[in-house]
């Protein structure tokens, strides 16, 4: 293990959550709030302990699949733990597990909020919070590998140990403007959705932090009632801006490039908008047998299911009280997620697509026992490794959240409240149902029940290998012996 | 913030088609250099492996079909570079990449058949460069048998000058001389340009002192080194027979060129079938079939007395150790060829003297067409030459414009360190410079430093 150059990658990330920390200290300087000084100090320690672990540069460059694993898991995990100090110290967050659980939420996208009046929360920790979201969507190492003059090419490793979906592949030669082209599309998105908030005379400050969340597909709303408020132009466009970006963004560079025909026979994108088509048609008609407008009708369904596929997690309506079938859409679309390569949670479509596909293939090789198919996806054949690796990620997802299940259940409340809890924060979407509906918040979870919800948020965002593999004992064994051995040679001498 | 920003250029945008021992040397040495490449190969386990070490981007498929070329980008390609193990499909590649994208490309063409005919195909088809690994390391190869006491050979200027690297010998005359020293009593017009004692390698001045055991790198016009090697007390005489294991490509382009200046070749072959057609492509040679690895054979052959030995078998490994057993049984002048360039170091250790890398070689050559390409069109890139384990750069540029290093005298000039401008071709004659001279227009350049990367003669300059 080449722990060097994963120390300098951790302090390279703390020195640009550092430097993002400075946003909402401006913030807090056009409000005239004291907490500024608090972020504006964590912003200084970031910086400072990051600039300290960089100052020696690693000699060795050599990086491979688990330094890559590891990294991202490390660097996480103490982006979150920095990233709660300002929840912590200003007071927002009552304990430090409040703090942190609000943070990885950030984060990881998630949007599940431990806060009882978020209205309360003073401007600047807000902005922040909601910030966490943009920074997490597209990945805060995906920013290191674009602005950072990295050597060598095993850096792949870390993009594809961020980056969700099954095979993570570069859109241009050099990892680097990879990299540049993916967050100049995130941004260039961005700024599009705040200037059309802007021209539905949302103010600023609320363009700004809505966008954040929509952008991260996060869901921290600066509201009670999350968008309910907002007219209905603003959050048919908030609708649309979810969905967008909950699109592979290999379809938006195939489309900068002008490669329309291809864009269009990404199949995941297909499904992906057929599912969101098939999901709001159904809520649609449900909702108007109970005396709602088919135009409000079909605004709230659209906004639900966009919010709950891309796992964004914003809500306009309290859908605690949809009826049973509506609710149980809703929850089979948070385990579908977004399209690989965007910024949502989920298991992913493309997942899907390969596991239904199997499916099918398995049925064929029972009526044909010795029949040969491949696999294709988008007219390409997929690489048994990949169908392989597909299938592993989907039981030991699963496994996870049985587990983490059997874990909150321990905590006494009802079935639902529990089942639906767990897969908000494994599939990063943000409100459940029941107790821990989208009116509601977290915080009359237990401690351990947070921890486990903390842990399964990382491990839904970084797609669980990066972040299961902290508990590979021989990962451990390898860099205390590395230690070791070294300490051996300095004795030595 | 982010560290020193490296002021790299913006690089080429380059395909490469096959993933070979050659292509992945190229991706290697010209991911280096900072270009943005596509590779493509049919074997997508490969891909993967090779994108993994290096920052390039991998494709499955056919590198000859139109809609692979399309989705490698080739309308915005610079250079387009085929090197499959198939000729035939080298050029198809490259004949539709021309038609397709327009740029320039470069194949491998390595049967002889076509090689012969390299001339004719790189024109009708309109390619930039054919290369061929195997002629090209017989060259270097032929170079050597025809200077023995040299390790590595390259000429310059058109063949008008040499760059020779030699080991100095215990109790040799140039033992504890210096550099200046050493130009006053034996030579003027030789020209010590880099030395390599033990690990490091120095471009060295008029007060470095040379050691036994020192490995030399001098710049001589051709006509002055073998004068002055004999001076030093070396061997000039160029070997008088050699014997070959293992009768493939590089085999016969060796016995091609030894054969006409009048050397004996036998070549030892263990496929009988190869045998004969070698035997009718060489009648000159002797063809033995055997096993080359039979001590026993090399033996009855002659190893112990023969004057060169040759082994070019495909497996480094068996080479290797030919040329280990060689050098304890017999005093024949050994050339070793290597082609796989994992173990370096361990290679390195071991005493195979002249070692030559057909990869190398042909990387060379497309890292200086590269180069030139980069730079903008008043300089231009002949020759290029990696030495000393790719530390030291030996590039010969042809200067065609004025510019800020010419027609000043090279002392007023201030240059990079750990450079040398070694010998400047004007005219048809090599002239090694001194601090008076200077560059002028037209002139043909040769530099060698440590600072890899250079582009254009103005890098030269601090």
């Amino acid at each position: 293990m080449n722990n060097a150059m994963i120390r300098y990658i951790l302090g390279q990330v703390l020195r640009i959550e550092g430097i993002l920390m400075l946003l909402p200290c401006i913030v807090a300087v056009i409000y005239r709030e004291k907490e500024g000084f608090v972020i504006l100090g964590v912003a200084a320690l970031c910086f400072f302990l990051g600039t300290l672990a960089t100052i020696r540069k690693p000699k060795s460059h050599v990086f491979y699949l688990k330094e890559g694993c590891v990294a991202t898991a490390l660097s996480w995990i103490i982006m979150s733990i920095f990233g709660s100090l300002p929840f912590y110290l200003t007071g927002t967050a009552p304990t430090f597990v409040d703090a942190m659980f609000e943070t990885i939420s950030g984060f990881t996208t998630t949007g599940s909020s431990i806060l009882t009046d978020v209205e309360a929360v003073s401007r600047s920790v807000n902005f922040w919070r909601c910030f966490t979201h943009w920074i997490g969507g597209m990945g805060v190492l995906v920013f290191l590998l674009a602005v950072i003059p990295l050597s060598g090419g095993s850096h792949i490793n870390l993009m594809r140990a961020e980056s969700p979906g099954p095979s993570v592949g570069k859109l241009v030669p050099k990892i680097k403007y990879t990299a540049r082209i993916l967050y100049i599309i995130y941004i260039g998105l961005t700024l599009v959705q705040i200037i059309l908030l802007l021209i539905g005379h949302m103010p600023l400050y609320d363009a700004l932090t809505i966008t954040f969340g929509t952008a991260g597909t996060g869901g921290f709303a600066i509201k009670s009632d999350s968008i309910a408020g907002y007219s209905s132009y603003l959050q048919w466009v908030i609708t649309i801006f979810m969905i967008l970006f909950g699109v592979n963004f290999n379809a938006y560079y195939l489309i900068l490039f002008r490669k329309f025909k291809k864009a269009v026979e990404i199949e995941e994108v297909r499904y992906y908008f057929l599912v969101i088509a098939a999901a709001t048609a159904f809520i649609t008609w449900s909702l108007c047998n109970t005396a709602m407008g088919f135009a409000e009708a079909l605004k709230h369904a659209a906004f639900q299911v966009a919010s709950i596929i891309t796992t964004t997690g914003f809500a306009t309506v309290d859908f605690n009280y949809w009826s049973g079938s509506c609710q149980t859409i809703l929850v089979l679309l948070m385990f579908i997620g977004a399209c690989a390569g965007s910024t949502g949670g989920g298991i992913k479509v493309s997942r899907f697509v390969l596991l239904i596909k199997t499916v099918k293939k398995e049925l064929n090789s029972y009526i044909h026992p010795k029949s040969i198919k491949k696999i294709k996806v988008d007219g390409k054949p997929v690489e048994h490794e990949v169908v392989r690796s597909t299938n592993v990620y989907f039981i030991t997802f699963m496994i996870l959240f049985v587990l983490s299940v059997f874990l909150v259940s321990l905590e006494g409340k009802d079935l639902v409240t529990t089942f639906t809890a767990v897969a908000t924060a494994i599939n990063n979407v943000g409100p459940g149902l029941a107790l821990v509906g989208p009116m509601e918040n977290f915080a009359h979870l237990s401690d351990l029940s947070k921890v486990v919800l903390m842990f399964d948020m990382l491990a839904g965002r970084l797609e669980l290998f990066p972040l299961l593999i902290l508990f590979h004992p021989s990962l451990w064994k390898d860099a205390f012996h590395q230690k070791v051995r070294k300490t051996k040679r300095a004795t030595a001498r | 913030m982010f560290g020193k920003k490296t002021s790299v250029k913006r690089g080429l945008k380059i395909i490469i088609v096959g993933c070979g021992k050659v292509g992945v040397t190229l991706v290697e040495q010209l991911s280096k250099e900072g270009h943005d490449i596509t590779i493509v190969d049919k074997n997508a386990g490969k891909i993967q492996e090779i994108a993994n070490y290096y920052d390039i981007m991998g494709l499955a498929g056919n590198g000859a079909s139109f809609s692979v070329q399309m989705e490698a980008g080739i309308e915005k390609a610079d250079l387009f570079i085929a090197v499959t193990e198939s000729d035939e499909l080298n050029l198809l590649c490259c004949t539709v990449a021309k038609q397709v994208g327009d740029c320039a490309t470069i194949a491998r063409v390595r049967t002889p058949d076509y090689s012969q005919e390299a001339a004719y195909l790189r024109e009708k088809l309109g390619l930039t460069m054919i290369i061929n690994p195997e002629l090209e390391a017989a060259r270097e190869a032929a170079r050597i048998l025809f200077l023995p006491s040299a390790l590595e050979t390259h000429p310059f200027a058109r063949g008008q000058a040499e760059l020779i690297k030699f080991a100095v010998p215990d109790n040799n005359v140039l033992d504890g001389m210096t550099i200046a020293q050493m130009g006053e009593k034996l030579a003027k017009e030789v020209l010590v340009c880099a030395v390599e004692r033990g690990e490091d390698v120095y471009i060295p001045d008029g007060d470095f002192q040379i050691q036994k055991g020192d490995i030399l790198s001098f710049v001589a016009p051709r006509k002055m080194t073998k004068p002055f090697l004999k001076q030093i007390g070396f061997q000039t005489t160029r070997v008088a027979n050699t014997l070959i294991i293992g009768g493939g490509k590089a085999a016969f382009y060796l016995a091609k060129q030894l054969i006409p200046m009048g050397l004996s070749v036998k070549i030892i072959e263990q496929d009988k079938e190869r045998c004969e057609e070698l035997s009718i492509l060489l009648p000159e040679a002797v063809i033995i079939n055997g096993d080359g690895t039979d001590q026993e054979l090399l033996e009855e052959e002659g190893l112990s007395w023969v004057e060169s030995f040759v082994p070019l078998t495909g497996i480094d490994e068996e080479n290797i150790l030919l040329t280990l057993h060689a050098r304890q049984v017999s005093h024949a002048k050994v050339i070793t060829k290597i082609n796989r360039i994992t173990f370096k170091d361990v290679i390195n250790r071991l005493d195979l003297g002249s070692v030559i890398y057909p990869r190398y070689i042909t990387a060379e050559a497309i890292i200086a067409y590269v180069r030139a390409r980069k730079n903008s069109m008043d300089s231009n890139i002949e020759t290029l030459y990696h030495m000393y384990d790719s530390q030291v750069e030996a590039i010969e540029f042809r200067v065609d414009a004025p510019s800020a290093v010419t027609d000043v005298p090279l002392m007023d000039l201030s240059l990079k360190k750990n450079l040398l401008v070694a010998c400047i071709f004007r005219e048809g004659k090599i002239l090694i410079p001194s601090g008076q001279d200077c560059i002028r227009e037209g002139d043909s350049v040769m530099i060698v430093t440590t600072n890899t990367g250079f582009e254009d003669i103005r890098d030269i300059l601090l």
